[in-house]
């Protein structure tokens, strides 16, 4: 990407009020991007933390201001939360002399397949994918949420890979539940990636519980030693559970491609 | 004319402001100390010289609980940035105190209006909507509790219940910016809340969900809060 420093960036997270690993990825981008050098300012923003939304135009000193979701899929959030609370009209907002540019969130981007790929294959080194049953867990919910239509895609593009014998779709709080992996899979090695922006109260806490690793929610990543021990073996099968697919740092790399993707869509922009 | 933040924080220091909410900021030969108030920068403490060692710093506080308001005046003690400009003094201090700096800046240029409860809450939708339904009473013993200098959190309110009924069960002072929520600071840059935050939307939300309903007398005018599901 050619340098912009006389723009900013503002990424925007859910963050948590409970869990200090949720705002993490977004903080750990945003410090990766100032390190490049690449724009003029670089600043997070969230829902549930600080600094909120409502104080992100008084984070920058720059007229022109690239905002970026940092979210799993395009749903209430994007639609509705983020517009109204930065007060955007569009992709493209003016507002007292200054141009804000609202991107598409990272999950909508092409590279989170192989941003999956990539984490299954990291948690289960040397396992050969053809004896692999992969997991895609996201959230699915009946808010105002793609979450699962985005899992579901992503599913559909690593299958017609071929890399996997078996790759499915799975979610917390709609069929196919997560719960029944077990039931689910038909081959001896079983990878779960979560389909998440962070390691936070969901893809940490609630998921491995639901998997059977743990009993109850354990303390948050960052509180604890050890992040997970991998691999388990239970209910016959060799168990692989990889961390969000958020945490991954090329999900830096995903916020520029948003950006780059925002000015060849907007191309009479300066 | 334009803003320029770190010039400004420059600015700020020439004035001889040396605090923000809990945190020293001291001038040296080779840039910055930043510590906790309470700390001495001869003690015995945890040094660092990155500037973003700053957010690890303000995740949780001494008993290791999250602290997702980081105006909370319980941020640990025990540590020492050495920074090496300004630069870095403002990353840190960004870090410490989100947004607080930015927000200090757009209030002196006149950029940083309060925005009344009525209008934070009549805005919410989703889960939070039911927030609209938040009365006068309910909102005034919820930020009491919330937004107490003393344990709750360090801004001065910059805003008001609506534009005629001020938020009258905190003290006056916690409206004026001029005025420290911390007794004794030196010189310092206030921190400044400009509407309600949604942490404190989200307490209206508990605050509604766990007060029954009581319907008003047949005889009786409709003035107690609407129901709510």
């Amino acid at each position: 990407m050619t340098p912009k420093p006389h723009s900013a960036l503002i990424i925007v997270g859910h963050g948590s009020t409970t869990n200090p690993d949720s705002s993490t990825p977004s903080f750990e981008h945003a410090e990766s991007l100032v390190r490049r050098g690449l724009f003029g300012d670089v600043q997070c923003v969230f829902w549930k933390e600080e600094p909120s939304m409502r104080q992100a135009l008084h984070l920058v000193d720059q007229d022109d201001i690239y905002i970026v979701p940092n979210f799993i899929s395009e749903g209430y959030f994007t639609r509705t939360v983020i517009p109204r609370e930065l007060e955007l009209t569009g992709p493209l907002t003016q507002r007292a002399g200054r141009t804000l540019k609202y991107c598409e969130p990272v999950g909508n981007h092409e590279r989170m397949t192989e941003l999956l790929l990539r984490r299954a294959a990291e948690v289960a080194p040397g396992v050969d994918p053809q004896k692999t049953s992969l997991l895609i867990v996201g959230h699915g919910t009946n808010l105002n949420d793609n979450s699962a239509f985005a899992a579901k895609r992503e599913v559909d593009r690593i299958a017609a890979s071929g890399i996997y014998a078996q790759v499915l779709s799975t979610f917390m709080e709609e069929e196919p539940l997560i719960a029944k992996w077990d039931e689910l899979t038909t081959q001896p090695n079983v990878v779960v990636v979560p389909f998440f922006i962070s390691d936070g109260l969901h893809s940490y806490q609630d998921i491995p519980v639901l998997l059977g690793i743990e009993q109850e929610p354990t303390a948050a990543a960052s509180q604890r030693s050890v992040f997970r021990d991998n691999p388990r073996h239970m209910r016959g099968r060799t168990l692989y559970y990889a961390s969000a697919v958020g945490t991954e740092p090329l999900f830096a790399e995903v916020i520029l491609d948003q950006i780059t993707a925002f000015d060849l869509a907007h191309p009479a922009l300066p | 004319m334009k803003r320029d933040l770190t010039q400004a924080l420059a600015r700020w220091i020439s004035q001889g402001r040396r605090q923000i909410g809990e945190v020293l900021f001291l001038p040296t030969d080779h840039g910055f100390l930043v510590h906790h108030h309470l700390d001495s920068p001869s003690a015995d403490l945890e040094p660092h010289t990155d500037p973003n060692a700053a957010r690890r710093i303000a995740v949780a506080d001494a008993s290791g609980e999250f602290r997702p308001i980081k105006t909370t005046p319980n941020l640990r003690r025990g540590w020492l940035l050495k920074l090496p400009d300004i630069t870095a003094l403002r990353t840190a201090l960004e870090a410490l105190y989100p947004a607080m700096l930015g927000s200090f800046l757009s209030f002196e240029r006149g950029e940083l209006p309060g925005v009344h409860l009525r209008e934070t809450v009549g805005r919410q939708s989703g889960m939070y909507a039911i927030t609209k339904k938040v009365t006068d009473n309910q909102a005034l013993a919820v930020i009491a509790r919330n937004c107490n200098s003393e344990h709750g959190c360090l801004k001065a309110h910059l805003w008001q219940i609506d534009p005629t009924t001020p938020v009258s069960s905190l003290p006056a002072s916690k409206t004026d910016p001029s005025i420290p929520q911390l007794p004794g600071s030196a010189p310092f840059l206030p921190l400044l809340c400009a509407e309600a935050c949604n942490l404190l939307v989200a307490k209206f939300r508990e605050e509604i969900k766990k007060t029954p309903y009581t319907p008003p007398p047949a005889d009786a005018a409709p003035t107690a809060a609407p129901p709510h599901p």
